[in-house]
């Protein structure tokens, strides 16, 4: 604990630990992106899945296979196409003739970590298989409901709905994603580092080599520990008007459902406990704040023809509220 | 005999069929003999209809009887009496109508007044339903702060127009150590404010006013102020007066160096 004058209330010791560790093994490969790599571990911790973005060749789906691999659970991975079905994603009932009936076969969704790599490359229709099983970690199929192990992290990356053959998820699926990661370029620093890296290297596959940090059940102890942080009242209320605000904002289309407010309760405890706090404080609010809140907002079509951003008015709108203290 | 019936009845035709067709006065041509013939009155004979004629008269009973029925009543045309509701528009509308007559010549105060009411009126809902449609926030139109549903009672709170010294005196002598370290904090944000170090604003966080001083030992020290701060505004922590008075013993301390 940082402050030793108050005695230990909450003892974030294996929480601490497994942070660092976590940010070593990916830190070794990954070069900068801390802010990434710190959201990534925060939505584990708060039960949430997450949605990354980033043009072509910013290791999006690099970073999700290495936090997948740093938790030892069952890891899948589905490479979504145009052509891809609901019944490839959740699985199908099939005729056994030796036992003369339908046995259902599982699809490649019942895992912990599902790796959905170029989501926003199938169409809605396969968009739409993820919705129960996101939200209720189940999966209802001829009249059966099939829990889901946990813990259930779906890990999706994403291009720009501006590149060349995708299409915009729907609002129902966004608002059950906790964050959007938005991964940019690396600055010139970072990119000469990656460079050198892996020249001296010498080696493609990096993955392969990263040991699991976490397990399943260690996951769930940390979740449950993350969840019975502190909120102080006053920082739940700025939370709760921080989304209340971007239903009243005239730039704001489509504001935030109350499952955001939930999403930043939970993801700024996260980020709390990361920091070695087992109380949430305002900064940790506002650090968490655009990673839940740009795929929930809907800009109004003036504003996206201006090239705003959902994060340019998510900022205005955390300016204009009086930080409790 | 026969020329002269022949001549006759020419004659008769001639001057119906000039009667009916053109009744101008034709000019006398020169050289055109006027016709002097003379008309000879011929008496008609026209023998007397003597045969019976039988009167035939319609049925009284049978006419009553379709009378009686209001499929045979073609003439009656059911008017009825307009409701007041319908005079009143009728008469509305007709009134509405004069104010903006513009061949009225006298017009009365009132009219005037009604007269631009309508208009303004009519602006305005224009005015509404444009707004309406654009989906502009008419309550954020006219406001220079943002709309704001929740109310704090800190939001209100000005760090410049609070007498520290006295509140934190009350706050320790009800033992209330957690608001005193609040306001111990305050003071030194307005310290720092008034000494020009940091830019207040209510919307910056602790860590902001840290970075923004630019003296490391000062930052290092207000960075402990606000761990502890924070350990006992947002966190909670449950303060006892030996605590309070580590914690306000570095408080007076960074007070002391900042003066």
């Amino acid at each position: 604990m940082e402050n030793e004058d108050f005695e230990q209330r909450t003892d974030l010791g294996q929480l601490s630990a497994a942070v660092e560790q976590i940010k070593a093994t990916l830190g070794s490969i990954i070069v900068g992106q801390q802010h990434v790599i710190n959201l990534l571990i925060a939505g584990i911790l708060a039960d949430g899945h997450i949605l990354i973005e980033g043009v072509p060749g910013v290791a999006k789906t690099l970073t999700a296979k290495l936090i997948a691999r740093a938790v030892d659970v069952q890891y899948s991975r589905i490479q979504f196409t145009p052509d891809l079905m609901p019944s490839d994603v959740l699985g199908t009932s099939v005729f056994n003739p030796q036992s003369t009936a339908f046995e259902f076969k599982r699809g490649p969704v019942f895992g912990n970590i599902i790796l959905i790599d170029e989501i926003n490359r199938a169409p809605a229709k396969t968009q739409s298989a993820l919705f129960e099983v996101m939200e209720e970690r189940q999966v209802t199929m001829d009249s059966h409901t099939y829990k889901m192990a946990e813990p259930f992290i779906v890990l999706a990356t994403q291009n720009p709905v501006e590149q060349e053959g995708t299409y915009r998820l729907p609002e129902a699926q966004l608002d059950r994603f906790l964050f959007k990661v938005e991964i940019k370029y690396p600055t010139l620093e970072e990119e000469i580092a990656i460079v050198t890296q892996q020249h001296q290297q010498k080696t493609v596959e990096q993955v392969a080599d990263v040991t699991p940090v976490l397990k399943g059940a260690d996951i769930i102890a940390l979740r449950k520990q993350v969840r019975e942080l502190y909120v102080e009242p006053k920082i739940l209320a700025f939370i709760a008007q921080i989304v209340h605000e971007t239903r009243n904002n005239r730039s704001i289309y489509l504001g935030g459902s109350p499952r955001a407010s939930l999403a930043i309760a939970n993801a700024a405890k996260a980020i709390a406990a990361i920091n070695g706090r087992d109380f949430v404080t305002p900064d940790d609010v506002i650090y968490v704040a655009a990673p839940v809140l740009r795929h929930r907002i809907m800009l109004t079509p003036d504003k996206e023809m201006e090239g705003v951003l959902p994060d340019d008015v998510i900022a205005q709108i955390i300016q204009k509220i009086e930080i409790p203290r | 005999m026969l020329r002269i019936t022949c001549l006759f009845i020419f004659l008769l035709f001639a001057r119906a069929g000039f009667a009916a067709a053109d009744t101008t006065a034709v000019p006398v041509k020169k050289g055109v003999k006027a016709d002097t013939a003379k008309i000879v009155k011929v008496p008609a004979v026209v023998k007397a209809d003597t045969s019976a004629v039988s009167i035939r008269r319609f049925n009284d009973a049978a006419i009553k009887k379709y009378a009686a029925q209001p499929e045979f009543k073609y003439n009656e045309v059911k008017t009825g009496g307009l409701s007041w509701w319908t005079r009143f528009w009728i008469w509305f509308w007709a009134w509405f109508q004069s104010l903006f007559s513009k061949n009225k010549t006298e017009i009365s105060g009132f009219a005037v007044f009604m007269k631009y009411f309508f208009i303004m009126t009519g602006v305005a809902a224009l005015v509404f339903l444009i707004l309406k449609l654009s989906g502009i926030n008419m309550l954020q139109l006219f406001r220079k702060k943002p709309y704001s549903a929740i109310s704090y009672s800190e939001a209100v709170e000005n760090i410049h127009e609070i007498d520290f010294e006295a509140e934190i005196e009350n706050a320790v002598a009800v033992k209330n150590y957690r608001l005193a370290v609040r306001l111990l904090y305050l003071r030194s944000l307005k310290q720092l404010s008034d000494a020009g170090l940091i830019n207040w604003q209510i919307n910056k966080t602790n860590t902001t006013y840290v970075t923004e001083l630019t003296d490391a030992t000062q930052r290092e020290a207000f960075r402990r102020l606000t761990l502890q701060f924070e350990y006992v505004w947002y966190g909670d922590f449950v303060i006892n007066g030996d605590i309070f008075k580590k914690i306000n013993t570095l408080f007076s301390n960074f007070k002391s160096k900042a003066e």
